[in-house]
């Protein structure tokens, strides 16, 4: 009896509390802050890109609404923003994977007791700290075949097939282009790397060692599987850094000729600004907002990225 | 701790507040510039001379490379946040502004005097209404700077050859042909840059049918007609004949070429009546100095009329207007005036930046008879006589012929398909 009694009193509704209402969602609070925050700064102008690229305007005056026309001269008539996409894909896959390669490869043997291997380190992992338009501005005059590095050394050393047009023919634009941006994040990927190597349970080399595994064995099935994280890593910073490539591109070929290493932001940026057309400008913005959210969900979820937390 | 952290809060979201007012300040009135142009050690220089003159008068200027003005400029004006005073460029990017600026007609009577626009080149004065709706004659902002776009020839290089600066076609093949067995860029052109290419055809298509590309502009003729394709084929065989280095689509106008010309690499470049303002940078290379090393000239004729045509294409460099945010009104006048005409405008055409928009200024110094003399030959005689502009209207025309530019040199499309793409995106201006 006594038990069905408390039991009929549970059941009467309590009054309300601010203090148990508060301590019940003290959680929610805590990230109310940061919640805000990702309204304003992320959410809003999501929203806001999204609308802009309904509209016919220039970003100053009263946009016009036109429904999705800019996305269907987007896919349907422009070639730049094609090429631009096609420029995409072959820096995701001509950078990411040579500059992890070679990453790999500096890292294995400055990991080693080799002399002056931290002023190496240094040095390999600088192009990664200088400015994109430095960088810009050094490789264009290396590049140039009138004057520049490359073709004066196939004059004097009799090389002539080194004497091209780097970055103004667009078939080699786009490449040259490329192998610039290879050269300044491979430091950054044996850094990745030494990071890892460092990281590598001794014991395991040593039993290797035991074991009489060969160098190549030892790096194809034993180091490289270990360096799991590291991979994935790289693999997803690439290619956020590759949707998001202005400065370097700018620099070089201004995304030219004729739009031939032309990429997504520097295509954005024509369009907003000197072309005047934030309205079309928004509709590509949007399209790779979308990319980048495919390509990471891709990364995390088919790849099994749990790299963030070691298992 | 907590009262610390509160007036630190305070003041954090005040300082913003305080870097972007403008108005009244220690008893001042402060008025706001912001533009890409003139370069922020000149701007300093008439604020300088400005501020001498005008005690009660503080400007706030703040300079930017182009790109990132674009991006400002459009931000202040989506928050309406614009400064008082704003540089622009004539045509569409003025018209884009055109409902946050006052107009300025009256204004300029006032301070100028009735036959205020006589005081002004014509080019500049018809230049800074392009665009305007039919029936608006008003101004929306006034030049400060003109100039023309021309060639220049590298004097020494010329001299130790014993030619002349080339007149025809034939003969800028004969002076390519010597340049190039010594090593020497006949014309250096940093076409990675889509201006400098365009201001090259430019010449070419003026050179073969004089304005008709701004009828073309306006639907009377069409970017196809053959002057068009024409002129499209000469600056394909300025590329197949030698006479551009190899990778210039590659090499960018500054500091790309300009290192080499001034290394003296470079027989002959196309650049502007503002190739002057490199005498005046601090220690210039020996080409440079006094500018002694170089020459103005004309774009060879490549039509047979025995020489190119007496008028050189030009129009305004940059030019000024006052936003309908101004706080005083009145100090925004006087600071433009300034600018224009006044001690700021002396102290900006010391510097050679440009060619002056206002008639009748001129440097105090010269550093060599030479530059005093290529000095007249800008403003003295070609400067009045310039009846075209050097700008197209529309912004996508513009960016078309540009790209079509590329694509023929680089040998993409045929020059007929390259003038197609232009008519392609032509529309009726708006």
């Amino acid at each position: 009896m006594a038990s069905v009694l408390i039991t009929e009193r549970q059941r009467v509704p309590r009054p309300w509390s601010l203090k148990k209402m508060v301590s019940k969602n003290l959680g929610l609070l805590f990230v109310a802050p940061a919640l805000v925050l990702f309204f304003i700064f992320v959410l809003y102008p999501i929203f806001y890109v999204f609308r802009a690229s309904l509209l016919d305007w220039n970003g100053v005056s009263q946009g016009i609404y036109i429904g999705l026309k800019n996305y269907i001269t987007l896919f349907t008539e422009d070639r730049a923003f094609k090429l631009s996409l096609r420029n995409s894909l072959y820096w995701i896959f001509l950078t990411i994977f040579p500059q992890m390669f070679l990453g790999f490869i500096l890292a294995y043997i400055l990991n080693s007791r080799i002399i002056g291997r931290n002023i190496l380190r240094a040095i390999f992992y600088m192009p990664a700290i200088i400015s994109p338009v430095v960088i810009g501005i050094v490789w264009q005059r290396i590049f140039n075949p009138f004057g520049g590095l490359i073709s004066d050394i196939g004059r004097t050393t009799g090389m002539n097939f080194l004497i091209q047009p780097y970055l103004a023919d667009p078939k080699l634009s786009i490449f040259s282009c490329i192998s610039v941006n290879v050269w300044r994040w491979t430091g950054f990927s044996m850094l990745m790397y030494l990071a890892g190597l460092q990281g590598l349970q001794k014991e395991v080399m040593d039993a290797a060692a035991v074991d009489g595994v060969n160098l190549w064995q030892r790096i194809r099935y034993i180091i490289w599987p270990m360096l799991r994280n590291a991979h994935l890593t790289l693999i997803l910073l690439g290619v956020i850094g590759t949707l998001k490539e202005f400065a370097l591109v700018f620099m070089l070929t201004r995304g030219g000729p004729n739009h031939a290493s032309e990429m997504l932001p520097t295509y954005i940026f024509l369009k907003a600004f000197p072309l005047q057309s934030m309205g079309y400008a928004s509709a590509i913005s949007v399209v790779l907002l979308l990319l980048a959210l495919g390509l990471t969900l891709f990364l995390v979820v088919v790849l099994s990225a749990r790299f963030l937390f070691y298992e | 701790m907590k009262k610390c952290m509160l007036f630190l809060l305070i003041v954090f979201l005040l300082l913003p507040m305080a870097a972007f007012s403008s108005g009244q300040k220690e008893g001042k009135t402060v008025v706001t510039f912001r533009s890409w142009s003139p370069i922020r050690e000149t701007t300093n220089k008439m604020i300088a001379a400005f501020e001498a003159n005008n005690p009660d008068i503080k400007i706030k200027a703040t300079i930017f490379n182009y790109p990132e003005y674009l991006v400002d400029l459009r931000t202040r004006a989506a928050s309406d946040t614009l400064p008082d005073i704003i540089g622009l460029e004539p045509g569409a990017f003025t018209q884009v502004y055109r409902e946050f600026l006052m107009p300025l007609r009256d204004g300029a009577e006032k301070y100028w005097g009735k036959n205020w626009q006589d005081k002004f080149y014509p080019i500049g004065i018809d230049q800074a209404r392009l665009g305007n709706p039919a029936g608006d004659e008003n101004f929306y902002g006034l030049p400060v700077l003109d100039q023309t776009i021309n060639l220049w020839y590298t004097v020494p290089l010329f001299e130790e050859a014993g030619f002349e600066p080339p007149k025809t076609y034939d003969e800028l093949l004969e002076v390519a042909e010597y340049f190039n067995r010594k090593g020497i860029a006949p014309l250096m052109v940093g076409a990675l840059d889509g201006w400098l290419r365009r201001d090259v055809y430019m010449q070419l298509i003026h050179n073969i049918a004089p304005g008709l590309i701004y009828k073309a502009e306006v639907g009377e003729a069409k970017f196809t007609d053959e002057p068009f394709v024409e002129a499209m084929r000469w600056w394909k065989r300025l590329f197949d004949d030698g006479i551009i280095q190899i990778g210039a689509l590659g090499l960018s106008a500054y500091p790309g070429s300009m290192e080499l010309i001034e290394g003296g690499r470079a027989a002959m470049f196309p650049m502007g009546a503002w190739w002057q303002q490199q005498a005046t940078r601090p220690s210039p290379p020996p080409l440079s100095k006094g500018l002694v090393g170089y020459a103005p000239m004309r774009f060879p004729d490549v039509t047979d009329k025995g020489g190119p045509p007496e008028d050189l294409l030009g129009g305004i460099d940059v030019m000024l207007g006052i936003t309908k945010s101004a706080k005083d009104l009145d100090g925004a006048y006087r600071v433009l005036v300034d600018f224009i005409s006044g001690d700021a405008a002396q102290a900006l055409i010391n510097t050679f930046n440009d060619l002056p928009a206002f008639k009748g200024l001129n440097p105090e110094f010269y550093e060599t008879e030479h530059q005093k003399k290529v000095w007249k030959i800008f403003t003295e005689e070609w400067m009045p006589n310039v009846r075209y502009a050097r700008q197209l209207v529309d912004a996508d025309v513009k960016q078309a012929f540009e790209d079509a530019l590329a694509a023929v040199a680089a040998g993409e499309v045929t020059p007929e398909k390259g003038m197609q793409m232009v008519q392609d995106v032509w529309t009726p201006l708006k």
